[in-house]
């Protein structure tokens, strides 16, 4: 099963009024505190970002999450 | 590499016959070039590159075959020849013969691609979940919410008549197991773009789903069973 970390609070919040792009996940970028930006990546229930293999990140991370275009 | 196929080029291929519902499967030479590549060419129209498909096909998916055929550049292409199913995959033909066995839909278009229809009133809608809070619902106006996909009522119950995997057939990112499904049944005023989940996320598709780009009225959320 697919590791995955939760979203700030107020990012579910953003999320959760944005549409989908499939039955309860939405495609997303992630911008990381770092200044790092993860691409094309898939949010479960605008709550949880599914983790790559040996990827590890915790909520403290993310910074900000905008829909992929 | 996604491309748009020259109106003569197109009325060539009218005259192939296709490779499956909707799409042909050819060899063919590039303007100016002496080996032949394998394309996937949908509508006699839209051209895709054989290598990289899955993720030419979620990128079709997720911007929607009229934009992409907007926006994809010309393609010259010379001496088409039409491969036999059988050729291009055998792996592929399994899984779709697969799929048909459990109800599932090959080809077609997803909702992105079509046109809005108004619920009658009284289908009901299905959305299914790991979690039992689903975020897309109003549980407190009790509807969905803009943008929300669900399936149908009639698509769950052949997905669960045929012991069928939905995270499979809906192509679900997320390999968490199924826990629960929420009831909807949209007002008659309520629209929704109806379509075939498409390969995606690794995986199959051929479930019905249904997008509801506004959500649904208040009052329309009915209940939450297990899966």
């Amino acid at each position: 099963m697919a590791a995955k970390v939760k979203l700030p609070s107020k990012l579910i919040d953003k999320l959760a009024d944005l549409p989908e792009q499939g039955m309860g996940y939405q495609v997303v970028n992630i911008t990381l505190k770092n200044g790092k930006i993860l691409v094309d990546r898939r949010i479960v229930n605008s709550t949880y970002l599914l983790l790559l293999d040996n990827e590890h990140l915790m909520t403290s991370d993310i910074e900000n999450v905008e829909l992929f275009k | 590499m996604i491309f748009k196929a020259q109106p003569q080029f197109t009325q060539s291929l009218l005259l192939l016959p296709e490779t499956g519902m909707g799409y042909q499967i050819i060899d063919a030479k590039r303007y100016g070039r002496h080996t032949t590549d394998r394309f996937i060419i949908y509508n006699s129209e839209l051209i895709v590159d054989y290598d990289n498909l899955d993720a030419n096909k979620r990128q079709i998916v997720l911007e929607g075959y009229t934009k992409m055929l907007s926006q994809s550049s010309f393609i010259e292409l010379d001496s088409p020849t039409l491969v036999r199913r059988s050729v291009a995959s055998n792996i592929r033909m399994f899984s779709e013969s697969s799929m048909k066995n459990k109800g599932r839909y090959s080809g077609g278009s997803g909702s992105v691609d079509n046109d809005p229809i108004y619920a009658n009133g009284t289908d009901i809608f299905v959305r299914l979940s790991a979690y039992s809070d689903d975020k897309r619902i109003d549980f407190n106006k009790m509807r969905l919410k803009d943008g929300t996909y669900t399936t149908t009522e009639a698509d769950y119950l052949t997905c669960k008549k045929y012991n069928d995997d939905p995270i499979d057939r809906y192509a679900l990112p997320n390999d968490e197991p199924i826990k629960w499904a929420f009831y909807v049944r949209p007002k008659s005023n309520d629209k929704y773009r109806p379509g075939i989940v498409q390969p995606a996320n690794n995986h199959n598709g051929g479930g019905i789903e249904a997008l509801f780009d506004n959500g649904t009225s208040d009052g329309t959320y009915l209940e939450k069973k297990p899966y």
